[in-house]
């Protein structure tokens, strides 16, 4: 009897101090993985800033060159056309995977015979990897091959070119791969969304007598806001790091026609090992990533705050 | 020997990149700078680690071979690591500014190896090639630095020439060109009966393209001029380099159009075919060619176009060189002498499929008619080039690959073309 009691006085006293002194296993959750990110992530990230005022070729120690990456930057052609590709790809690629998985979405919600399949099948290419999907696409793409066969076969044989040697296709028959991927991916997560949509909303909207498309503008699409933010990130990160297919089908050529970001600051760092210059690329590809991305959040955090 | 050659781009080499983002590529950037210790280390006096770009299945079991002959006979141990070679050539100043680097590397002759010599990287060999004096003197020069030591060892070379079959050109009528004005009239004759003349293979490997700009250069305006313009002491847009796009131009029309878009491995496919003529690239490429065409290939030396000129060919050489920093230099020299003698050179020319040129000029050649060819062309030459990028750096060979894909596709701009290349190259050079 005197044990309970004497138990039950004590606990209130030590949890008071628990919420007022942290738990050392708490301190070591936050602090170990901190210590982690800092060594393997910070610090580079930091370092990478550094890099980018710098010449360095690797092998010397590097040398202090102030804005001087940036001034070339600013006056480099390849470097623009490397950036307006990236905006190309980054509206093209982003904006068509959204509209592609979300329409392949509302057209497979329903559950019906062999939609499992369909579904399936979208999805596949998000299996294979990028560097893959690559190869398989190379072989549609090679002088004679199914892309020229199918053209052929329609009559359009004067459309025919060489896809990823032509500076002006080059950079879309890249964004096909691409796609073809990324709309299977996006579906998935579009799906999901429509799942979680309580039917009785839509039941309700019936019975006042909205058409299709007013239910999908007006209670499909506001459901959706939780996955629009995910779909964003996934979209604007995906687009910015996009790097393996290009790399695999066209090393951003010819001449520099299919460059992005990324394949520019990969060649420049890897190949002219001009690692200065390269690191002074990256700090933009990670601005712009920022900048987007920090624009979306604190317009969602305003809403959430509204 | 395919896996030494320079350009050989393996985007295999790629795949660990794949996911690099903004931040993980500074963080992968500045990793290359900080870390300390190479991939693999050699502890004093133990083995000599040998890392080696042969990563090709018949290149990797000869070397395998010689490295377990060297170790039975007792002069030290080595071992072998075999790493792609698109990795090899990213990774290879890693290795060699680490702390701890491995002691032996497979590599190129010339200015990628003197590159590294001036900066103090590479074992001074000269002890090796003491015992190397039948050696001919034009491999002792590509050997040394610009202060006079010797800082590679030579394995073996290769040609680079219009490899034609046979049988097609039997067919056809027609025969190997001398002169400038043949090889056109060459050209026309195959045109003429529906074959693409000249096979090309730039999707991919657009790197090819350089042997034609090496050898019009040569051609033209002769080796030394070739070298200083690679070295950064001549111009790109120099009105001697344009005189080589005019002549370049003359052969464009003969080109396979489909070239731009395949790979060399697939233009050799093509040539074998018969969907084109002939197809000026190095020995290597046999390496994709079936036994029994083998025997049906036969090649010709790029035409002359001044008889003046003296002639020079192009043969890249492979060989080795070692770290400066390397904790065991007795036991890599003792490697490195076995590694240049008569017996390992004859046994990896045995094992390895290529078409390649033992070094030391006591060993045995195969005696096939297209090595015997390949010898005599390259003995009568007053010249050796080695390639756009070994005579250059690997940093140069992007701005090569830009300019030459784009004048192929736009011959019309090429004033401009070679502003854009002089511009590229003195940025590489600045550093």
């Amino acid at each position: 009897m005197t044990a309970t009691i004497s138990t039950t006085s004590v606990t209130p006293t030590r949890r008071r101090r628990r919420s007022a002194r942290l738990s050392p296993l708490l301190v070591a959750f936050v602090l170990v993985p901190f210590a982690v990110e800092s060594v393997w992530v910070f610090w580079p990230a930091i370092q990478g800033f550094w890099f980018s005022l710098t010449r360095w070729d690797g092998m010397t120690p590097p040398t202090f060159v102030g804005t001087d990456n940036y001034v070339e930057l600013a006056g480099d052609a390849t470097f623009r056309g490397a950036l307006v590709n990236t905006v190309i790809w980054l509206v093209l690629f982003g904006g068509l995977s959204v509209l592609g998985g979300f329409g392949m979405a509302l057209v497979l919600q329903k559950e019906r015979r062999w939609v499992g399949f369909y579904r399936a099948a979208l999805f596949t290419p998000v299996v294979f990897s990028l560097v893959v999907t690559a190869l398989v696409w190379r072989v549609f793409y090679q002088p004679d091959g199914i892309a020229d066969t199918l053209l052929r076969a329609v009559g359009l044989e004067q459309l025919i070119r060489p896809w990823l040697a032509d500076p002006q296709t080059a950079l879309y028959a890249v964004i096909l791969p691409a796609l073809w991927r990324q709309i299977g991916y996006v579906m998935v997560l579009f799906l999901a969304g429509l799942k979680a949509i309580d039917p009785a909303l839509h039941e309700a909207a019936r019975m006042d007598g909205a058409n299709a498309w007013q239910r999908l503008r007006h209670v499909t699409i506001p459901q959706l806001k939780g996955v629009n933010a995910v779909v964003l990130s996934v979209i604007v990160i995906d687009s910015l790091r996009s790097f393996d297919i290009v790399w695999s089908l066209t090393k951003g050529g010819p001449y520099h026609s299919s460059e992005l970001l990324s394949t520019y600051m990969y060649s420049t760092a890897f190949q002219s090992l001009r690692l200065g210059y390269a690191s002074a690329i990256a700090v933009v590809i990670f601005v712009l990533a920022l900048a987007v991305i920090l624009g979306y959040l604190v317009r969602a955090f305003r809403e959430e705050a509204s | 020997m395919s896996d030494f050659d320079p350009g050989r781009r393996r985007f295999l080499g790629h795949l660990g990149l794949a996911g690099l983002g903004a931040l993980g590529a500074s963080s992968f950037l500045s990793a290359c700078a900080s870390s300390a210790s190479g991939p693999t280390t050699s502890n004093g006096s133990g083995a000599v680690t040998i890392q080696s770009n042969l990563s090709s299945p018949q290149a990797k079991a000869a070397m395998e071979k010689l490295i377990e002959t060297f170790n039975a006979q007792g002069k030290g141990t080595a071992s072998l690591n075999t790493i792609a070679s698109e990795t090899f050539r990213t990774q290879l100043p890693t290795y060699l500014t680490s702390a701890n680097p491995p002691d032996l590397y497979t590599w190129y002759a010339g200015s990628v190896a003197n590159d590294y010599a001036s900066k103090n990287l590479l074992l001074d060999v000269s002890e090796v090639w003491k015992s190397l004096d039948d050696y001919p003197q034009s491999l002792r020069t590509l050997s040394t630095d610009a202060i006079g030591k010797q800082i590679f060892v030579p394995m073996n070379n290769y040609w680079w020439g219009f490899f034609y079959r046979k049988s097609n050109f039997a067919k056809w009528g027609v025969q190997e060109p001398k002169t400038w004005t043949e090889f056109l009239a060459l050209c026309e004759t195959l045109k003429g009966k529906g074959v693409p003349p000249i096979g090309i293979g730039l999707g991919d490997t657009p790197w090819v393209a350089s042997a034609w700009f090496d050898y019009l250069n040569i051609r033209i305006n002769g080796a030394p001029f070739h070298r200083e313009l690679l070295a950064g002491k001549q111009r790109f847009d120099d009105p001697k380099v344009k005189a080589v796009f005019t002549r370049w131009r003359e052969a464009l029309p003969y080109f396979d159009p489909k070239g731009k878009a395949y790979p060399f491995q697939e233009a050799t496919t093509a040539l074998l075919a018969g969907k084109t003529g002939m197809f000026l690239i190095g020995t290597f490429f046999a390496d994709a060619a079936p036994k029994d065409a083998l025997g049906d290939l036969d090649f010709f030396r790029f035409p002359i176009i001044d008889p003046a000129v003296p002639l020079a060919e192009e043969a890249p050489t492979d060989g080795f060189f070692a770290s400066a920093k390397t904790a065991n230099p007795t036991g890599t020299r003792a490697l490195l002498s076995y590694l240049a003698g008569v017996e390992a050179q004859e046994a990896y020319v045995k094992a390895s499929s290529g078409i390649v040129l033992p070094a030391n000029p006591r060993a045995k050649a195969s005696d096939s008619p297209l090595v015997v060819k390949g010898k005599a062309m390259l003995n009568e030459a007053k010249e050796l080039t080695q390639f756009f990028n070994r005579d250059s750096s690997d940093a140069l060979q992007p701005t090569a690959d830009t300019a030459l894909t784009k004048f192929i596709d736009k011959p019309d701009q090429i004033d401009a073309i070679l502003r854009e290349w002089q511009a590229g190259a003195e940025k590489v050079f600045k550093g």
